[in-house]
This record gives structure tokens, C-alpha cells and sequence, in this order.
């Protein structure tokens, strides 16, 4: 391995942990739910495998993306589990629910990476089978899949290493 | 005793009316930004302000400065997921009464509206 692709990797591990920790933290506090990491692979292609994402843009000395994936059922356990309303559908409720889910795992990682002095935008939610987030094309995201107590989710982290 | 709840995600709004409402607060209004917080503060009596950083149009932040420009006394608590020390000391340098971080459990945050509600009561 070149000292270069040590950095990179270094990078990866450095961004992702405080990702992971965020996500335990904010689904087991604000849902009672215990999460448990199942897998780590490097995305190559946009699409993603649930139905419900909340996508916040992170910038500062480092910028990227932080997306957080649902299942059809999980979005709607999301929202029963924060505020008792139950349904059926993706609706507004259930954007709004996954948003500020997807803003505070977002948040938490951000206090973990203060050094790079980031941003965090206001969460954008998009539905539907089979929706791509296309990523910056020097961005390989990393996803990693969850299963928990209200069904599988992933989060995908990408973030383009310094210059 | 009237608290204005300010956050532009209706999912947090109804998580912190439920606090209040399990305190006995029964006088609670809402507001999804600043901008219309202030409207509201200026237009009626409140007794506490629970409020959100990040907002579309006018954030917490700018809320709070507003706020403490008009009425040094009424307790700010804010709720967010700024948990940057930068932040922190941001919003105590504005005069905030109180800062309580996302994620939260409700028992955490109806332990501080308790501790604000009874200097206010």
C-alpha cells in the first residue's frame, strides 16, 4: 500500500466512525431501538436499496454527503416510534420525521469531526424505488448497512479527501 | 404561562409539545422559523422560548439575539443539534438561558423545561 492510499483509507475510517457512533446514539435514544452494524461495502453504482433517504451536504475544510436509507416499513416505524402517528404511506409526517432523524445523526457526527469546522445544510428527502443520489464524481461513497429492531436501513458516507 | 416552540420540523414540534403538555402546560404556540417566533413575541406574552438553531429564513441563533434586544429576563433554551463547543459558546455569548443537544430523551428535556417552568411559575 502507497502512503497515499494509507491517507485515503486513514481518511475513510476517520469520517465513518463518527458516522456510525452518530447513527447508535440517535436510534437508540430518540427510537429505543438497538442498531447493529451488518456490512461495509464500497458503493459503485448510485443506487441505493430502500425506498426513504434523507440527504444532508456536509462543508468545510472537507465536504461530502451523509444519506440515510430506509425501508418502506422502517420510515413508517421512524414516525410511529417519534411521535405515536401511525400510516401507511410516505408522507409528509414520515419525510419530516426521517429528516430531522437524518439531521441529528448529521449533527452528531459533525461535534465528533469539529477540526474541519463544517457545515451541515437542511435535510432533503427523496422517495421512491430505485431513487439514485448521484455522488461528485471524485466521491466513492462508503455504505454501511444496519439492522435494528425496526428493520434494515443503510447510511452512505461520502466525502472528498483534502487537497 | 404561555411557551412558544420554535423548529421547523413538525415531528420535533410535536415531540416537544407532548413535554410540555405532560408538565400541565396547556398555552403552548409553535412556530416553524424566527422570523415568525419574533412576530409572535412581539405580538403577545411569552413566558419561555424552547427554539431550534437551524431554521429556514431567520435561525435560532439571530431569533435569540432578537429576542434578548427586547427582553433581557424571558428564559431561551435551545434545542439543536449544534453540539460544536463553537456553538455552544455562540449562543451563550446571545444570552441563552439553557442548550440541550439532539438526540434528547424526554425525560431529559422535560427535566429542563421543569427547571425553567419553576422560575417562571
Amino acid at each position: 500500500m502507497t502512503s497515499a492510499s494509507a491517507t485515503k483509507t486513514d481518511l475513510k475510517v476517520e469520517y465513518i466512525n463518527p458516522v456510525i457512533t452518530a447513527t447508535k446514539t440517535v436510534f437508540e435514544t430518540m427510537l429505543d431501538c438497538k442498531v447493529e452494524r451488518t456490512d461495509l461495502i464500497l458503493k459503485e453504482n448510485s443506487a441505493l436499496s430502500y425506498e426513504v433517504s434523507g440527504v444532508i451536504g456536509i462543508s468545510g475544510k472537507i465536504s461530502g454527503t451523509i444519506v440515510l436509507s430506509l425501508s418502506h416499513r422502517t420510515a413508517l416505524e421512524v414516525l410511529y416510534r417519534l411521535v405515536g402517528t401511525k400510516t401507511s404511506v410516505i408522507d409528509d409526517e414520515v419525510c419530516d420525521a426521517v429528516g430531522e432523524l437524518t439531521n441529528m445523526i448529521a449533527g452528531q457526527a459533525k461535534a465528533q469531526l469539529e477540526r474541519y469546522e463544517l457545515s451541515v445544510s437542511i435535510p432533503t428527502i427523496v422517495t421512491g424505488r430505485n431513487h439514485l443520489i448521484q455522488y461528485a464524481s471524485n466521491v466513492k461513497p462508503m455504505c454501511i448497512l444496519f439492522d435494528s429492531g425496526i428493520g434494515p436501513f443503510a447510511i452512505e458516507v461520502g466525502f472528498a479527501s483534502p487537497n | 404561562m404561555r411557551i412558544m416552540i420554535v423548529d421547523d420540523s413538525g415531528t420535533m414540534r410535536t415531540i416537544q409539545r407532548r413535554c410540555l403538555e405532560k408538565l400541565g402546560v396547556t398555552s403552548i404556540v409553535e412556530a416553524p422559523n424566527g422570523q415568525v417566533a419574533l412576530d409572535l413575541f412581539d405580538q403577545t406574552t411569552i413566558d419561555l422560548v424552547l427554539t431550534d438553531w437551524n431554521m429556514p429564513i431567520m435561525d435560532g441563533l439571530t431569533l435569540l439575539k432578537e429576542i434578548r434586544s427586547r427582553n433581557k429576563e424571558v428564559p431561551i433554551i435551545m434545542l439543536t443539534t449544534l453540539a460544536c463547543k463553537t456553538n455552544v459558546v455562540s449562543a451563550l455569548a446571545a444570552g441563552v438561558s439553557d442548550y440541550l443537544i439532539k438526540p434528547f430523551t424526554p425525560e431529559l428535556l422535560q427535566e429542563k423545561l421543569d427547571k425553567w417552568i419553576s422560575t417562571r411559575v
